[in-house]
C-alpha cells in the first residue's frame, strides 16, 4: 500500500508547521514498521503550485495522496496515523 | 476507552464553559478587568518595585480576560468552517472586499497563517485590493485583539476602532490595486493554467469532538506562549509610561485635532504589538487622552515599523509606502470623525 503524505506550511517553517511534519513523519515511522510504503514531503503553501492544486488553505495543511485532509491545526501523531490507515 | 473520552470531553468544555461564565458575570457585575493603578499609586515606589506591581495588578484584573480570549480564539479556530470562508473570500472581486473585511476578525492569526493566506488569495486570483485588504484587517481586527481592546478601552472605543479599520483597510486595498505599482505587483501571481481538481482536491476529515477541543485549547495555549512573553514586557514599560509620563505633556499634546495628528504619527512608526497597544493607549488615556486621539492611536497599526518590514518583503516598498501614508491619513480622518461624533477632543 502506498501513501504519499505531503505537509503544507510555510517556508521558512513557523513552529506549528515544524511541528505538524514532526508528528507526520512519527505517524509514516510507526506505520512503515507494519509493512506500510509511506512517503512524507514539505511543500511549500505559498508556492503558485500548491494554491492551483489545493487553492487557498489555512498552514499548516496535510495531504494524503494529493487530497487536503487537514488544515489549520497541528494533530497529533496518533491522529494522522489513523488517518493513513484509514486512507491505506 | 468511551468512558475516557467522555471524562476528557466534559473537563475540556467545562474549560471554555468556565471562561464564558465568569466572563458574563464581570461583564454584567461591570466588574473592572483593566489595572487600577494611578500615576500616584506608582510614582512613589522604588524603580525595580513599579512594574511587578503592575503586572500583578494586570493579572489580578486581566487574567479572566487573557483567558477568556485565548480560549475563544481556540474555539473559534477549530469550529468556524474557516476554509469555506477562505473558499468565499477568493471568488468574486468585489464582494471579496466586504468577505475579507467582515471575516477577518475570526480568522485568529499570527503572522505565519497570515502570510500564505495573503499569497494565495493572490494566486487565486482574488486579487491585490481583498488580498491586501485582508492583510490589514486580520492583525488589527482580529478576535483576540477585540475582545481585549473592548475590556481594556471599553466597547464604544474598540467598535469605533474596528469600524473605521474596516472601512480603512477596503479603501487602502481597492486604491494601491488602482495604482500601477499595485497591477504590477498583482500580475506577477498569475493562476496556473486549466485546474479542474481544485474543488476536489481538499476534503477534511471529520475529527471526534474530545479530539476537536482539544485542537482548539491546544491553538489557544500557543497563542498565549506566543504572545504573552512580549505582551507582560510590554507592560512593564506601560508601568513606567504611566508612572513618570508627564500628564502636561498627554494633556497638551494628545487632545483636539492636534492631538488626533500626533496620535497618529505616534500610534504608527513606534512599534508595539496589537495587545501592548492597546495596554499603552489605556495609560495614555489615564493620563488624559482625547478619545478621538485614542481611535487615531489604535489605527496606527498597520504601518508600525516591524509590520511594515514583513510586508515590504512580500509586496515590495512602494505598495507599503503607499498604504502606510494612506492607513495615517485614514487614521486621523478616524479620529477626527470619532471626535466630532463624542463632541470632545
Amino acid at each position: 500500500m502506498k501513501l504519499k503524505v505531503e505537509v503544507i506550511g510555510v517556508n521558512p517553517p513557523c513552529p506549528r508547521c515544524e511541528q505538524t511534519e514532526e508528528n507526520a513523519k512519527k505517524a509514516a515511522e510507526k506505520l512503515r514498521k507494519e509493512g506500510f510504503d509511506i512517503e512524507v514531503a514539505k511543500l511549500d503553501i505559498s508556492s503558485r503550485d500548491t494554491v492551483s492544486r489545493f487553492g487557498v488553505i489555512m498552514s499548516p495543511a496535510i495531504a494524503v495522496n494529493g487530497v487536503v485532509k487537514m488544515m489549520g491545526k497541528v494533530p497529533d501523531p496518533g491522529v494522522i496515523e489513523r488517518m493513513l490507515r484509514k486512507e491505506a | 476507552m468511551e468512558a475516557r473520552r467522555a471524562v476528557k470531553t466534559a473537563l475540556m468544555l467545562g474549560v471554555i464553559v468556565f471562561f464564558v461564565v465568569m466572563m458574563a458575570r464581570a461583564i454584567i457585575g461591570s466588574y473592572t478587568l483593566t489595572p487600577q493603578s494611578t500615576a500616584e499609586d506608582l510614582k512613589g515606589l522604588p524603580l525595580w518595585k513599579i512594574p511587578i506591581v503592575y503586572l500583578l495588578d494586570y493579572a489580578g484584573h486581566g487574567w479572566l480576560c487573557l483567558g477568556f480570549a485565548f480560549t475563544i480564539a481556540g474555539v473559534f479556530s477549530e469550529f468556524l468552517p474557516q476554509s469555506f470562508m477562505l473558499r468565499f473570500m477568493s471568488s468574486g472581486k468585489k464582494i471579496s472586499y466586504l468577505v475579507a473585511t467582515v471575516l477577518a476578525p475570526v480568522f485568529c492569526v499570527c503572522s505565519c497563517t497570515m502570510v500564505p493566506i495573503f499569497t494565495g488569495l493572490l494566486y487565486a486570483g482574488a486579487g491585490i485590493g481583498p488580498a491586501l485588504t485582508f492583510l490589514l484587517v486580520a492583525p488589527a481586527n482580529n478576535i483576540l485583539a477585540d475582545i481585549i481592546t473592548i475590556q481594556v478601552l471599553g466597547w464604544r472605543i474598540a467598535v469605533a476602532d474596528m469600524i473605521a479599520a474596516g472601512i480603512a483597510a477596503v479603501a487602502i486595498g481597492y486604491f494601491v490595486s488602482k495604482t500601477p505599482w499595485g497591477r504590477e505587483f498583482e500580475s506577477r501571481f498569475t493562476r496556473n493554467p486549466g485546474n479542474p481538481a481544485q474543488a476536489t482536491a481538499v476534503e477534511l476529515v471529520k475529527q471526534p469532538l474530545d479530539e476537536r477541543l482539544w485542537n482548539a485549547l491546544k491553538f489557544g495555549g500557543y497563542l498565549a506562549k506566543r504572545i504573552l512573553p512580549a505582551f507582560f514586557i510590554g507592560l512593564v514599560a506601560v508601568s513606567y509610561v504611566q508612572a513618570f509620563f508627564p500628564e502636561e505633556l498627554v494633556k497638551a499634546y494628545l487632545t483636539g485635532p492636534f492631538g488626533v495628528i500626533v496620535a497618529a504619527l505616534l500610534g504608527g512608526p513606534l512599534y508595539t504589538p496589537t495587545l501592548i497597544e492597546v495596554a499603552l493607549g489605556k495609560a495614555l488615556v489615564n493620563l488624559g487622552m482625547a478619545p478621538g486621539a485614542t481611535v487615531a492611536w489604535l489605527m496606527g497599526q498597520p504601518y508600525d515599523i516591524p509590520n511594515s518590514m514583513s510586508t515590504y518583503r512580500i509586496v515590495g516598498w512602494k505598495i507599503v509606502i503607499t498604504y502606510g501614508v494612506l492607513s495615517f491619513i485614514t487614521a486621523v480622518l478616524s479620529g477626527l470623525i470619532y471626535g466630532i461624533f463624542v463632541g470632545t477632543f
